[in-house]
């Protein structure tokens, strides 16, 4: 699962409020090369959540990765877009979880693939 | 509005019904996808079909015609390719092995997300995105139709193409994708529903009921509703621009490719390593065709835009 990924999901159980962004808890992060467009990041960007997406880095072992706050302006920086993208699309938690911000509950990841199914007492 | 829902409903069902689509998806996917390959639906094809005479249709025909059925479904709707109003999010609901969304990511440059049931399917997706150099725009997560893990508004274009089937709450299922469409998305449905009503009928026939209720125990089906419930559906939840066509007749052609694909020998081996539960599934084939040539069960497409 990607960063990417990880700032379209949202904690759906009942009761919960605000369910977005989801903890991470990273078991095992790997990193896959793929190629850069900046294109498609600029395209993206204004749809991402900063927040989230610099806490998913830091979850991911990359506290450094990105600035704290971020506007459209920094896309004109090389330096920015190869941040983004490696926050956004190269790091891959492999094994772990998402948490819930509000409940605590855990939504494993395996081989990559985040499971979001609710139990009967969720939905 | 009638709607024909199975003996069971609510509680440890919803779970054993997951676990049972999931399953049954995690068997069979590898004998569908090499009989049919990627996409897990109908092709779309002219009517008359064919003039009597003309050479049958081939696996390439097929697999022509399942690719028409998404450019169809996506003209029939509306949606734009030009650069501002293209799709830049897309959500396939019940997405199979990514066939189409992968499909959807290419045709828009578009990012996709697919969710569905079936871990064995959702891996074979990220594979075959890979494969693809697609990996970076599409991902793929074991969801709930029914409960999905997006927050509110957002997808440009939400995309369930013969997934719908499988809903035990026609409703919950529609309001779901209407919940997470951005203002100004479209919602394309494609699926089998059970014919209309008509003013004076409260519900289906006991016969054609009968018919229905054989067809969801193989099929893992569970609830059926009609075009017309999902086009009101639309209506309540104040969706816009709401169209629906019957695209039964140009369906029908695809059943001979089914037949015929189980018929060879490599699809007799493919079904027979796959398991008993897709054996039956096949077998099942003949009640859906007995339905459809009843015309209890029409093939719909259903399409609405959320407001500004």
């Amino acid at each position: 699962m990607r960063l990417l990924t990880h700032n379209m999901l949202s904690s759906n159980i009942r009761g919960v409020v605000n369910g977005f962004p989801l903890g991470i808890e990273a078991e095992k992060v790997v990193e896959r090369e793929v190629e850069l467009s900046a294109e498609f990041l600029r395209g993206v960007f204004p749809k991402i959540e900063w927040g989230a997406l610099v806490a998913g880095a830091r979850a991911l072992g990359h506290p450094d990765l990105l600035p704290g706050e971020a506007d459209a302006s920094m896309l004109a920086s090389d330096d920015f877009l190869r941040r983004f993208h490696r926050a956004l699309l190269q790091l891959h938690v492999e094994e772990g979880a998402l948490v819930c911000p509000e409940t605590g509950r855990r939504f494993p990841i395996n081989k990559g693939i985040p499971n979001m199914l609710l139990h009967e007492d969720e939905v | 509005m009638a709607k024909l829902q199975r003996g069971e409903g609510e509680g440890g069902d919803l779970e054993k019904l997951r676990k049972g689509i999931a399953e049954s998806y995690d068997e069979s996917t590898g004998a569908w996808e090499e009989l049919f390959g990627e996409y897990i639906h109908r092709g779309f094809y002219d009517t008359p079909s064919a003039a009597p005479g003309a050479a049958p249709l081939t696996a390439q025909d097929h697999r022509r015609a399942q690719l028409r059925m998404i450019d169809e479904a996506l003209a029939f709707a509306g949606v734009s390719e030009d650069p501002e109003k293209k799709p830049k999010k897309i959500l396939d609901v019940g997405c199979g092995i990514g066939g189409d969304t992968l499909c959807l990511a290419k045709k828009y440059g578009a990012q996709c997300i697919g969710i569905n049931l079936s871990p064995v399917q959702v891996k074979r997706a990220q594979e075959l995105a890979q494969a693809e150099g697609l990996a970076d725009k599409v991902s793929f997560e074991v969801a709930d139709a029914l409960n999905q893990p997006f927050p509110d508004g957002q997808f440009d274009l939400v995309w369930s193409l013969e997934s719908g089937e499988h809903m035990p709450d026609k409703e919950k299922f529609f309001s779901e994708m209407a919940r997470v469409a951005a203002p100004g998305a479209t919602i394309i449905l494609v699926t089998w529903c059970h014919r209309d009503l008509s003013p004076d009928e409260e519900s289906l026939r006991p016969d054609e009921m009968k018919l229905l209720n054989k067809i969801s125990d193989a099929h893992l089906l569970p609830a059926w509703c009609s075009a017309a419930d999902y086009a009101s559906f639309a209506k309540s939840l104040k969706l816009e621009d709401i169209r629906r066509a019957d695209w039964s007749e140009n369906v029908a052609p695809f059943w001979s490719a089914a037949v015929q694909s189980g018929m060879t020998w490599r699809g007799i081996i493919s079904l027979l390593k796959s398991g008993w539960k897709t054996i039956k599934t096949a077998l099942a084939v003949s009640l859906l065709i007995e339905g459809y040539n009843k015309k209890v069960i029409k093939y719909n497409i259903i399409t609405c835009r959320k407001p500004k």
